[in-house]
């Protein structure tokens, strides 16, 4: 020992069960912060893609003539800049390949680093005026290749031919729409004759540069250039996700982020500094007889820093590392999931926020929390610590209360609540859990309702008969069944039949249901037999609210001057299909035999088909080949598997993120309350081992740590449940209420959740300290120090 | 009519070279009421005796019976309560609890048994202690003299036959000792209980019964007043 510095590390030494935990405290705390954080940041960073991929990544769009144009480039913010117009995008003004209806755009090569989803899948770009790239779609169906001639008819009928130079990926609305698109150049886009006006605009659209003022730059823009509120685009997704949005619903939505975070921070300062006040006995006493060998308080200053950096050095690193490899994990799990969506996100990414956030909260709150027992033993006198009497009693404000409870809990209640200090940071830690429990399940009900989840229904291609007539033979669902690649096939016929009502003869929505459908439809069957349906016996109707249908056993139908009875066999609180149903009294489901008795028809109008996992173009391809050879030409097709991808990605990554966020906020609650009482109790060990000696057993020391941890969970839990409903509340308002208008509810399942994480938190903290008094030899206890 | 009875006691602390034999062989007996003191030189074994007789420790051979019931027979929870209601113990450092009273740290050893301690019992230990009007003052509120005054009263109050104490005078003055000192000697001339104390100074031996020397681990008596 050469330097009064070295006492540190052989303080850490003797007190190596105490430090260990210490440790343990801040590792959870920072590993808190930077999961929380770090997960947040991937979060961001995951949705950033699926918006730049579903809607580009541009900040802005104007619409402008040439001249705007060029003052808009000449503008310092503006990074990137692109020209896009487009025609026909309803496909119903006459721009036509081949009689069928095409949607034109036209725009700068520049618009493609916006636009990642416009991917060239061959050949290249237009650049010349009688040039032009087609998609997918106008590839397969009018069999051309790079370098033909394709021929446009415009509404007036003048006939444009067009060099195609590219292929280019089909966008999900194009897919979904089975529609043609080609793109052309934005000269060529010009010289597209139109019919009006307002057909000639063109967007420009902007991406600005790093740390641009986005709404302000904008505002400014409007001002420069004249344009009016319908004139400028904002990419809301991206622009929220760069915090530049000004969107009054983004506001509170940034509102209920800045809580979080700070929640979080709190959290972890709390917990930090609940643990090192279990401490502060002892080391108080420690630095007090340092103050009377001689110590400054300077010197008393430097050892607790450099105690507590030695803590932080190995701490902070562990709870950082252990943090991003969660995020890591939850990284790499989102890519597996969805590969195809998430391959921009970086498995090892860094988040520096994370890391800063985990650093920052660890090393500050060990160090402010260090100190206040230093700063307690430079106010006990010299005399005091020398005489004796200074650490022999730790000093109790108040007596513990033996006439309510029995000694050993009454002991345990009152080393939970004796110090006011203690009891705060320690319960308070606990309330914090929950409130962070609370607060960030708000975020999983606004995630059900912001996200559509994809339904087992919802198809990855359908194939409808364009004229709305069941065209689709029945027995081709066990021939595309056959098809490789394809999971599963069900189809519903669509037809309409006379009910008559009190209020006269209305009109009654009828389908057809499979199997498959049946299957589905029988989890939300509110009242009735759905066997009954299955075998033909009747019907299943809808619920609608004040349904004129409501509360009948039969129904008196009629088609085509047949007149008949249905028995209604039983209510579905939802269907997928026809939910408005229009003008219609209702919506009515009923068996393939059925629905072909009432009918006289044996197709059907829809037919969905869900693909396997791994399924390609190919054999999408081969399904529609079939549906086409069976049905001819009145049928068209759709196909949903972009859309459905992007709404799976965008669900799978938000709903990873928040059960992640809720899971380690439990596990660190759990871990938390563990830590703290059996810090506690070893900080106590001294006296437990006097209470021993007294003649104390060890069942009744293993009450009295349970007294201490019940008083600390009860109040925690009671903090944390009545500031954190009220939070609860406020979020839920914010997020959801203020959007969708669902009214607030005492949310009792995160309660009892909670309540079972406690539980689980207290069985396994007296557990501990149980063991570690059961193997304390008295002796060696009282001796000791 | 004998209390207590030490047969053959033996402890070993450590291994290899480290070994150290802290009872060699240890055998005695003591009367009810009689008042003992222990003399011998720091590290000789002293307080491992005591620790042993009281059964805070475990002997690694030979016996210890207190009112004729064999210590190290029972079974850890056994003699935990036995201890309570039959060793009172005196520490050098008092270990009384920071969050009882006065009153409630003399009644503890009863509260464990969750029996509701006699009134008359506290009010004449209070008495005799000189503690009546402190009765409510918290362990922090009190010199080290009263301290120990009260861990005496706590060593009492459940009328142990044997009362241990370890060095109770250590952390004391010579005035504080002094009346710590009588307060034992009441314990055993008036309540009949048999007191075997610890001590370094020689001049508290003065007043014991009998006096033994530990010296390495072995036991021997050197006679005292009465003897």
């Amino acid at each position: 020992m050469r330097h009064y510095l070295d006492l540190v590390s052989i303080s850490a030494r003797e007190h190596k069960r105490q430090n260990k935990m210490t440790r343990l405290c801040i590792v959870l705390a920072v590993f808190l912060v930077t999961v929380i954080f770090g997960m947040a940041d991937m979060e961001m960073r995951s949705q950033m893609l699926q918006a730049v991929r579903s809607d580009g990544s541009w900040h802005a769009g104007f619409v402008a003539n040439e001249e705007q144009g060029a003052i808009l480039a000449a503008r310092p913010e503006v990074k990137r800049i692109a020209r896009y117009g487009a025609l026909n995008y309803y496909r119903q003004d006459g721009y036509q390949i081949e009689g069928e209806e095409t949607l034109i755009c036209g725009f700068d090569p520049e618009l493609l680093e916006m636009f990642p989803a416009v991917e060239l899948l061959e050949g290249e770009l237009p650049l010349e005026k009688q040039q032009a790239a087609v998609s997918e779609t106008v590839r397969r169906r009018l069999g051309v290749q790079v370098g033909d001639t394709l021929t446009l008819t415009a509404p007036g009928g003048e006939a444009l031919s067009y060099e195609i130079t590219g292929i280019t990926r089909d966008t999900a609305l194009l897919a979904e729409k089975d529609a043609l698109g080609i793109s052309l150049s934005m000269e060529g886009f010009e010289a597209l004759p139109r019919e009006d006006a307002k057909a000639q605009e063109e967007l420009y659209y902007v991406t600005f540069r790093s740390f641009t003022n986005i709404q302000r730059t904008i505002r400014e823009i409007q001002g420069q250039l004249g344009l009016g509120e319908d004139e400028v685009r904002q990419n809301a997704k991206v622009l929220m996700l760069l915090f530049q949005s000004r969107d009054s619903y983004l506001m509170q939505f940034y509102f209920v982020a800045v809580v979080l975070a700070v929640l979080v921070l709190v959290a972890g300062v709390l917990m930090i500094t609940a643990s090192m006040n279990s401490s502060i006995a002892r080391r108080t006493e420690f630095f007090g007889m340092l103050r009377c060998l001689g110590a400054t308080r300077g010197q008393v200053i430097r050892f607790v820093r450099k105690e507590a950096l030695g803590w932080c050095r190995q701490a902070i690193p562990l709870g950082v590392l252990g943090g991003s490899v969660v995020v890591w994990g939850l990284c790499a799990l989102l890519r597996f999931l969805s590969p195809g969506l998430f391959e921009g996100l970086p498995v090892f990414g860094v988040s520096y926020m994370a890391i800063l956030a985990g650093i920052l909260v660890g090393l500050i709150t060990v160090l402010l929390a260090a100190r206040a027992p230093a700063r307690r033993a430079a106010q006990v006198s010299p005399l005091t610590a020398v005489s004796g009497n200074g650490g022999s009693v730790q000093p109790a404000g108040r007596a513990a209360n033996t006439k309510i409870f029995k000694v050993d809990v009454a002991l345990g209640i009152h080393y939970a609540s004796g110090s006011k200090r203690n009891f705060f940071l320690v319960s308070g830690s606990f309330a914090f859990s929950i409130i962070l429990f609370l607060a960030f399940s708000t975020a999983v009900d606004f995630m059900h309702h912001a996200l559509t989840p994809l339904q087992p229904w919802a198809p990855d291609v359908y194939a409808y008969s364009k004229e709305q007539k069941n065209l689709i033979p029945r027995g081709i669902r066990e021939k595309i069944k056959d098809c490789p690649g394809v999971k599963r096939v069900f189809g519903r016929g669509f037809g309409e039949l006379a009910v008559t009502t009190e209020e006269g003869e209305e009109t009654l929505i009828l389908l057809s249901y499979d199997e498959q459908q049946f299957a589905w439809a029988g989890d939300s069957l509110i009242e009735g037999k759905l066997e009954d349906v299955i075998a033909g016996k009747g019907i299943l109707l809808a619920f609608r609210e004040e349904s004129i249908l409501a509360g009948r056993d039969r129904l008196s139908v009629r088609r085509e001057g047949n007149a008949q009875e249905l028995l209604v066999c039983g209510i579905l609180e939802n269907i997928p299909y026809y939910s408005e149903a229009g003008g219609a009294a209702g919506v009515a489901i009923c068996s393939e035999e059925l629905f072909s008795r009432l009918t006289g028809e044996t197709g059907y109008g829809v037919l969905d088909i869900q693909m396997e996992g791994n399924a390609g173009d190919q054999q999408v391809e081969e399904v529609r080949r079939r549906v086409e050879e069976a049905c001819g030409e009145g049928i068209s097709f759709s196909d949903k598997r972009i859309g459905n991808r992007e709404a799976r990605g965008a669900g799978y990554s938000m709903a990873l993120f928040l059960y992640g966020f809720l899971a380690v906020i439990g596990l660190i609650s759990f871990f938390n309350m563990v830590n703290s009482i059996a810090m506690s109790v070893s900080a106590r060990m001294r006296e437990y081992g006097a209470m021993r000696a007294i003649g104390m057993g060890t069942d009744q020391l293993i009450r009295m740590v349970l007294g201490e941890t019940l008083t600390y969970t009860v109040f925690g839990v009671l903090f944390g449940c009545v500031a954190g409903i009220p939070l609860n509340r406020k979020l839920f308002t914010s997020l959801v209420t203020s959007r969708w208008g669902e009214a607030w509810r005492l949310p009792v399942g995160e309660l009892v959740m909670m309540a079972g994480i406690v539980l689980a938190a207290v069985c396994l903290a007296v557990l501990g300290p149980a063991r570690q008094i059961r193997r304390m030899t008295v002796v060696d206890t009282i001796g000791a120090e | 009519m004998e209390i207590v009875r030490v047969e053959n006691l033996c402890k070993t602390y450590g291994k290899g070279e480290a070994r150290v034999e802290a009872l060699k062989q240890v055998s005695f007996s003591m009367n009810r009421g009689e008042f003992g003191a222990v003399v011998g030189e720091s590290g000789s074994g002293k307080s491992t005796l005591l620790n042993c007789m009281g059964g805070l420790d475990k002997a690694d051979g030979g016996k210890v019976f207190l009112n004729g019931r064999d210590l190290f027979a029972m079974g850890e929870k056994e003699r935990t309560v036995f201890r309570r209601q039959n060793v009172g113990f005196i520490f050098q450092s008092f270990h009384l609890i920071p969050e009882l009273t006065v009153e409630q740290n003399m009644i503890f050893p009863l509260l464990l048994d969750y029996k509701k301690p006699d009134q008359e019992r506290v009010e004449e230990l209070l008495e005799v202690l000189g503690l009546e009007n402190r009765r409510r003052h918290l362990p922090g509120q009190l010199s080290g003299g009263q301290q120990q005054r009260v861990a005496i009263g706590r060593a009492l109050m459940a009328r142990p036959a044997l009362v241990l104490a370890d060095e109770p005078t250590g952390n004391l003055d010579s005035r504080n000792s002094q009346d710590v000192l009588e307060l034992l000697c009441q314990a055993s001339r008036r309540y009949q209980q048999t007191v075997l104390m610890i001590t370094h100074n020689m001049n508290l031996t003065a007043v014991a019964d009998r006096v033994f020397r530990v010296t390495d681990g072995m036991l021997c008596e050197l006679g005292g007043e009465r003897s």
